[in-house]
């Protein structure tokens, strides 16, 4: 239905362009600009392309995509990398999207123009910033994108995922594993336990009986605790060890060449050690103005505009989405709200109140799956969580399976949802 | 009594044909579409617009009145899932039917 409209529109379109003179008719449409390919991005880029009417430009320099969601379970041996990447082919042609394949290097906010790393500048009438995060390695002493080819964060999947993967199998039996869990907020609240998890799955697989992952936490709590802690323990009891900062006494910092990590507790020399730090806004939205001194973006919940330019939406990660987490999931919700207000405003679109969901599906051994989710308002100032649900401890192996098959059919759903 | 009863029997038959005239006629019955496409974005995260289902079972191509029935279950906690029991509990009658209309008349590519 949607690819009959849009063919219809196409049909005129190209009549016009035949009718009359280029310019003209290319002045009538409203031009869109969007800045990232992920979730967001590339949702928020399709839901206002389809149905015709507006200049739609998706800048974003790779031509495939590798989902952050399920690489966990790429980690764990339970996805392959060709199911977790996705071109932008289908949407591209599907919808008439632009995708620019270019790092956006700079935002003129008066003059409304992105800028380009090949200096090009597109021009807007509304931008949507979706950069996803950045992240602070400094936040860990002893830690920097180049420590990182050897100790991975793979808090952004690509390279540093596989990366992890292939240190992960190379472990013989006796191994020790420390991750260092960021602070909040951070990407994928219950995404570092999962990993774990996963982590944990891949040496009893293994056989190993004597490997142990030490989970050294900058905060005191985390996403499903308790629904983690049982799952630990029941599949792999002993081989989990999880500390808060208490326990702890806080990170000192990695060395690289020793591979260690010193607590004020402690040394731990690791054969493998993941250092996910602290995070923020992707540099494009902080460099434009859009952040405050969280190094995240304010928005208005009512349309994820941002708080300090009408002419800018920030979705996803980058922006402060009150109670909602860093998800996909989330950002996928956020960019229809946002194409919704946008069609609104350059093509008259009819517009409802903002309404926003999520749910977190967490993978802790094979068919023993959690999810954790909500529904949202514009409330009080912020987007509000206004009924939420998580999985229970002792439910039955039954229900944890069909959770999972439900994981899996969400992930082709949302796939479907974004990239055709 | 004999006129009273056959006149109630009139009313009733004819509030009988106008319910039935409604529940049927296209535009009386039928939610609104475009709320209906507007909301259903929240649902085609996981509910496949193509009707193609891995998983999640598919919602597109359904009577109305199943569409309803079955939502008005999770609402009142009848079916238990809670990602359902969520979605359809901050829906109300007008939004659901909504959902109703605009899923009934997308076809299954499956």
């Amino acid at each position: 239905m949607p690819t009959s409209r849009r063919q219809f529109i196409g049909g005129v379109g190209a009549l016009a362009a035949s009718t009359f003179p280029m310019p003209a008719f290319a002045q009538a449409k409203p031009k869109v600009v969007v800045v990232g390919g992920g979730p967001g991005g590339a949702t928020v880029a399709k839901y206002v392309a389809k149905d015709g009417g507006i200049d739609v430009s998706l800048v974003e320099p790779t031509r495939r995509f590798t989902t952050c969601f399920h690489s966990n379970l790429y980690l764990g041996g339970f996805k392959t990398w060709e199911q977790i990447t996705h071109s932008y082919d289908k949407i591209a042609k599907a919808y008439g999207i632009k995708h620019v394949r270019q790092m956006a290097a700079a935002i003129d906010r008066d003059k409304r123009g992105v800028r380009l790393a090949n200096g090009t500048v597109l021009r807007y009438d509304r931008l949507v910033i979706a950069p996803g995060i950045d992240l602070k390695f400094d936040s860990v002493p002893g830690y920097s994108e180049a420590v990182s080819n050897k100790l991975p964060h793979a808090w952004k999947a690509g390279p540093q995922t596989q990366l992890l993967r292939r240190q992960l199998n190379a472990l013989s039996d006796g191994a020790t594993i420390v991750m260092i869990a960021p602070p909040n907020p951070y990407r994928c609240p219950p995404g570092p336990y999962e990993r774990v998890s996963m982590m944990a799955h891949v040496l009893k697989a293994k056989g190993h009986k004597k490997s142990r992952i030490i989970v050294l936490d900058t905060k005191p709590s985390f996403s499903k605790q308790a629904l983690f802690m049982e799952g630990w323990q029941k599949h792999y009891t002993g081989m989990i060890e999880w500390q808060d900062p208490k326990m702890h006494g806080g990170i000192k910092g990695v060395d690289a060449k020793s591979m260690t990590v010193k607590t004020d507790l402690a040394d731990y020399k690791a054969q493998l050690i993941n250092v996910i730090p602290a995070q923020m806004a992707g540099k494009i939205a902080r460099d434009a103005g859009l952040a405050n001194q969280s190094g995240f973006c304010p928005i208005n919940p009512d349309n994820m505009k941002s708080a300090s330019d009408t002419n800018i939406y920030v979705i996803g990660d980058a922006s402060i989405a009150g109670d909602m987490p860093k998800s996909g999931f989330a950002a996928n919700s956020q960019a229809k709200v946002a194409a919704m207000m946008i069609r609104g405003e350059l093509a008259k679109g009819r517009t409802f109140p903002a309404r926003y969901t999520n749910t977190c599906w967490s993978l802790i051994e094979t068919d023993d799956t959690m999810k954790v989710g909500a529904r949202y308002e514009s409330k009080g100032g912020k987007i509000a969580a206004v009924e939420t649900f998580i999985s229970k401890t002792g439910e039955s192996a039954d229900l944890r399976k069909q959770t999972q098959v439900e994981n899996m059919g969400w992930y082709a759903g949302i796939i479907a949802d974004i990239f055709s | 009594m004999v006129d009273a009863r056959s006149n109630w029997c009139i009313v009733a038959a004819v509030i009988a044909a106008l319910l039935f005239a409604i529940a049927n006629h296209p535009t009386l019955a039928a939610g609104d579409r475009a709320l209906g496409e507007y909301l259903s974005s929240e649902c085609v995260t996981c509910h496949q617009l193509s009707g193609k289902h891995e998983g999640i079972p598919p919602i597109v191509g359904w009577p109305e009145h199943s569409f309803i029935e079955i939502m008005n279950e999770y609402r009142t906690k009848r079916r238990s899932n809670p990602v359902m029991q969520t979605i359809a509990g901050r829906f109300n009658n007008e939004e659901i039917a909504a959902l109703a209309a605009y899923f009934g008349t997308v076809k299954s590519k499956n």
